[in-house]
């Protein structure tokens, strides 16, 4: 089981950093939150993962801070989180990854390649941002976030279509007596019909989720709802990017 | 085909009972159900007797236009383009900004607005294009159902936009698109652009005669542009009682009672509902009625209105005793007719046309607003900064500062849209009209 | 506004052009107007797209912000003073925008000089617009005759015509061979860009120059790839493109490709129906024409043409006629397997790292299309 590539997303949140053998598989994998002293950051995180390889082995990044990494080949996040993604799977469909400052929908065909993809990265009302900042205000916990929307009798829909007014909105529905849980189940609605209408064709095919918001049940559940589909979470949901980096090197 | 041109005309004739019939059923089953507001009075005065004919009559249009197609030709138009010339040729009119904007009233825009953005059309674009346009993909429409158009209609005086959203309809219907376009007024219309937008109706005339079949009648062409003077002239009598103090109704009224002079212009009932409307009016105006009870303020309404929050904002400034006396929206309908001769249809009307409020410079629409200002004895005005109506909002910062030195009144400028729920905040921005209001104290 | 070799500025230039032969210089805005009636007259145009950036000065807040850049821009541009080399301004019928904007500037000021409209028809094949725009061209003939105080001479007319004619071949040239030219995407833009504000003839020579430079056979080893739109800015755009590995085989810019006049009829002895003739010789674009299949019919075979194997779609926030036909060309290219990406820019000075990201991963997908992975 020897380490073959190591593959470095440079996130604007997090940084992933992952070594996989000859076969693509994850042998180790690192995450932290983002430095903006990329470089120091990468090399460290990088030098970690070769020390437990025990030598020298072609390096991939990926991310927005990409090409400030001392990698052997970079390339974009949509073609290594289509790559990783089809690694996983195996199999042709649609990946949304939402992550904490942009959301991602890739399609992704029979070879892995990547047949078109669109972002929203303008706006933080379609990306984890959203949640992350309104359920912070009303001191709700991410990772409690689904248990409240399954003891939601019924979603307390939220109309603003921007982060800051959707947090006014929200605070002037708690204060007349809306349920919380209730809320939180339309704050999460809410983000999964703009990260839906990202998808322009429904066409057949699986749909699966990478990204740190995937790890959150109640979004998975939400969006599953409104594509009107089954949705299947990665495996190492987060490392998605990083693992196409580290395959496209390998 | 004989038998849909039975239906058309059946609905036309038994139209109007089958509405009262429907009316009446849904009267009566509210009468035991309490009212909403319980004991708090309506800061609005008595609401106007012909609002039940105006529902009629928009209604009727809306019946007759289910069985429209297959039994007359049928045209999509814009608000301003010149539908005498096609009257006499038996076209069935159908008005989609009218449709948009029922659209936006009973608040299915953001609907219809995804249907659109997911087949490319950015948010960005005009609220109204993107609501007809998501009612053609999702084939969905508050109105029962809209008859699919033989000849699409479009005049570029309102903006240029139409031209973009008719040419989308076109591609999706394959039928042929005619255009009126009306070089914008900077200054005086050059006799060019003049001939030219008489050279545009005389084209259309060939077109729309081989599309309905019919060869058009001067006579009637003549009949027609009469009763459209007529009715705008009967319009502005309508919105001139609001000079008086109390106004008898308020601006938003107006919004909706317009809808007659937009969609059913140059037809005998159209006039008939004005002259009706206006009795009313007078009559209220001989009784002291007002249209809000206790008029404290009269403000002036720029732009278009936002159809999903017409009541809202209403009652907002009713409360106050604030009331929208007159609008440059409504009133654009008043004035258009007034260049118009039926001796002369084609030279008149391409005059006429073309010197509409949004074809023309700003110099001019500083001049309408301050004669509004004026006449309606306005304290304060609201100019709406329409985010996707460019023609309409353009300059209005200018505008505002003008009309507030000129006419020593307060101005506020409201952010929001004709039709898109999702650009108006309603907390900040009934804030900052209640601040707004609270500055006049 | 810094696009020449030796840095001069576009008002710098006009300035010189004004000292050294005596010749007016008139603002432009966007997108289409008869340039050769001004040379005929002896103005320099100077086109005004934008320029990018935010806009600053005191008119930076009359317009709002959902308007878009080009036009608060240039408004903001026109009355801070720093046009003040220009004698005049020409406005274009464009779009709603810029047609508010001529009347903002003349009736509430930002705009002291002399002001002069052009509005072509929209639905250039019918009859009746083909009348006006000879009309309207006379017309402007007129009131230029009145501000220089020269009457037009219809033989300097014709030379204008000549001139420009051979301009637009160059151009033409230029961009369909686009594969045989040596320059870089950005060197070639900028050297098109300069047609916006030098004097023809000396644009003519550098023209002239480039395709002598043309090799006999295709050089350039990028992904080819095709962009409509509207202008290119910013810059970075296109060195972002050359990063990744693509260069623009085919263009569609209004600001570039899309107005080349690829009329070959030379009407002797009739310089005005040559005129009228050549302004509608350019390619479809939605700021004047009523037939969408047109523009759709244009693109594909653009597209085929330059060997593009993919379609940026360049628009500027806010600029209605170039969103409205998004779904159009979505549906157009995906008939035919091509895939598209739509750029939405807001006259920035520089590309954000997102934009860049999107066009990086646009080039990737298509380098490995149809190979395995």
């Amino acid at each position: 089981m020897s380490v073959a590539a190591l593959g470095i997303d440079v996130g604007s949140t997090t940084c992933k950093a992952v070594a996989v053998d000859e076969k693509g598989r994850i042998l180790a994998r690192r995450v932290e939150a983002a430095d903006p002293r990329i470089e120091k950051q990468s090399q460290r995180m990088l030098e970690e993962l070769r020390v437990a390889a025990g030598a020298a082995v072609p390096v991939g990044a990926t991310g927005y801070g990409r090409k400030r990494v001392a990698a052997d080949h970079s390339l974009t996040e949509i073609t290594c989180h289509a790559r990783g993604a089809f690694a996983l799977t195996n199999s042709p469909g649609v990946l949304v990854d939402i992550g904490g400052q942009d959301t991602k929908v890739i399609h992704i065909g029979g070879s892995g390649e990547v047949l078109d993809f669109s972002m929203n990265d303008k706006c933080a009302a379609g990306t984890g941002r959203f949640l992350e900042t309104i359920l912070g205000r009303l001191h709700v916990p991410l990772d409690e976030a689904a248990e409240y929307v399954a003891r939601a009798a019924r979603p307390v829909m939220v109309s603003s279509t921007c982060t800051v007014f959707a947090e006014s909105e929200v605070i002037s529905m708690v204060a007349s007596g809306e349920p919380l849980e209730g809320i939180v189940k339309g704050l999460h609605m809410a983000l999964a019909s703009r990260v839906s209408s990202l998808i322009r064709n429904r066409s057949e095919g699986d749909v699966f989720m990478s990204g740190g918001v995937a790890l959150n049940a109640a979004m998975v559940a939400a969006l599953s709802e409104a594509l009107e589909k089954n949705i299947r979470v990665l495996p190492d949901a987060q490392f998605v990017g990083a693992l196409g980096a580290a395959l496209s090197v390998r | 085909m004989m038998l849909r041109r039975l239906q058309y005309e059946m609905a036309g004739y038994a139209g109007p009972a089958l509405l009262r019939f429907q009316e009446w059923q849904r009267l009566r089953s509210r009468k035991g159900k309490k009212s909403k507001s319980g004991a708090q009075a309506s800061p609005f005065g008595p609401p106007l007797e012909c609002v039940g004919k105006l529902k009629e009559l928009m209604s009727l249009h809306y019946l007759q236009g289910r069985y429209a197609d297959g039994a007359v030709p049928v045209a999509w138009v814009t608000s301003g383009f010149p539908i005498e010339i096609l009257r006499p040729l038996g076209f069935h009119a159908v008005y989609p900004e009218n449709h948009a904007a029922m659209c936006g009233v009973v608040r299915m825009v953001p609907k219809l607005s995804d249907a659109a953005e997911k087949e490319g059309y950015a948010r960005d674009l005009c609220s109204y294009a993107r609501s007809d346009l998501g009612c053609c993909i999702l084939n969905t429409t508050p109105a029962g159902r809209l008859p699919k158009p033989d000849l699409l209609c479009c005049c570029t005086n309102i903006c240029q936009t139409v031209l973009y959203w008719y040419k989308a309809l076109a591609e999706r219907f394959n039928v042929p698109l005619v255009l009126i376009d009306t070089p914008f007024v900077y200054g005086e219309a050059k006799p060019h652009h003049v001939a030219y937008v008489r050279s545009q109706l005389e084209e259309l005339v060939k077109v729309a005669e081989r599309v309905s079949g019919r060869r058009m009648d001067l006579d009637k062409l003549k009949d027609v542009v009469t009763r459209s003077k007529e009715g705008a002239r009967l319009w502005g009598e309508c919105l001139a009682t609001a000079q008086a103090k109390p106004a008898p109704w308020t601006g938003i009224d107006g919004f909706f009672h317009m809808g007659p002079i937009v969609a059913l212009r140059g037809s005998e009932e159209c006039n008939a509902y004005y002259r009706m409307l206006r009795d009313e009016l007078k009559d209220r105006l001989s009784r002291g009625i007002g249209g809000i009870v206790n008029e404290k303020h009269r403000l002036l309404w720029d732009n278009l209105p936002m159809w999903f929050a017409v009541r809202e904002l209403s009652t907002l400034l009713a409360e106050r005793g604030f009331n929208f006396a007159c609008t440059s929206y409504t009133n654009a309908w008043a004035e258009a007719g007034i260049q118009i001769d039926p001796a002369d249809p084609f030279g008149s009307g391409a005059s006429s046309y073309m010197h509409i409020i949004l074809n023309q410079d700003l110099g001019n629409r500083l001049g309408i607003l301050t004669r509004l200002t004026r006449d309606y004895s306005c304290d304060g005005a609201v100019l709406h900064s329409d985010r996707s109506c460019k023609p309409y909002s353009v300059g209005q910062v200018d505008l505002k500062e003008r009309l507030m030195k000129e006419m020593g009144i307060k101005v506020m400028m409201l952010e929001s849209d004709h039709n898109d729920p999702r650009a108006w905040a309603s907390e900040p921005g009934a804030n900052r009209l209640t601040a707004f209001m609270e500055s006049f104290a | 506004m810094t696009n020449s070799p030796g840095s001069i500025s576009r008002g710098t230039y006009a300035l010189r052009q004004k000292k050294e032969h005596d010749r007016r210089c008139l603002a432009v805005l966007p997108i289409y107007y008869p340039k050769e009636l001004l040379t005929a007259f002896d103005i320099l145009a100077v086109e005004l797209w934008g320029p990018p950036g935010p806009p600053c000065g005191d008119g930076a807040g009359r317009l709002q912000s959902y308007v878009c850049s080009v036009v608060r821009n240039a408004l903001a541009f026109l009355q801070s003073g720093q046009a003040d080399a220009m004698d005049g301004a020409l406005f274009p019928h464009t779009c709603d925008s810029l047609q508010g904007m001529a009347t903002l500037v003349t009736d509430f000021g930002g705009w002291s000089k002399k002001s002069f409209v052009f509005q072509h028809p929209r639905g250039s094949d019918r009859e009746s617009a083909k009348v006006c725009v000879e009309q309207e061209l006379r017309s402007l003939a007129g009131e230029l005759e009145a501000w220089t105080g020269k009457p037009l001479d219809l033989k300097r007319l014709q030379w204008a015509l000549d001139l420009h004619r051979e301009i637009d071949a160059c151009r033409a040239t230029l961009l369909d061979q686009r594969a045989r030219c040596p320059l870089n995407d950005v060197e070639l833009y900028e050297l098109l860009r300069r047609g916006e504000w030098l004097w023809p003839e000396e644009h003519l020579e550098e023209l002239r120059r480039a395709v002598q430079a043309l090799a006999s056979s295709p050089i350039q080893k990028g992904i080819p790839i095709m962009v409509t739109g509207y202008v290119p800015e910013p810059e970075g755009i296109l060195a972002a493109l050359g990063n990744a590995g693509a260069y623009v085989a085919g263009d569609d810019y209004a600001a570039v490709g899309r107005r080349v006049s690829r009329s070959a009829k030379h009407l002797k002895g009739d310089p005005w129906a040559e005129l009228v003739e050549r302004y509608g010789s350019v390619a479809p674009c939605p700021t004047r024409n009523a037939e969408s299949g047109m523009r759709m019919q244009y693109l594909k075979s653009l597209c085929k043409s330059s060997g593009a194997c993919g379609v940026l779609v360049h628009v500027q926030k806010f600029c209605e006629p170039e969103l409205f036909d998004i779904p159009d060309i979505r549906k157009t290219f995906a008939a035919i397997g091509v895939p598209v990406l739509v750029v939405e820019g807001d006259l920035e000075q520089t590309l954000s790292g997102q934009t860049e990201t999107r066009l990086e991963a646009f080039v990737e997908m298509l380098s490995t299309a149809g190979r395995p992975s």
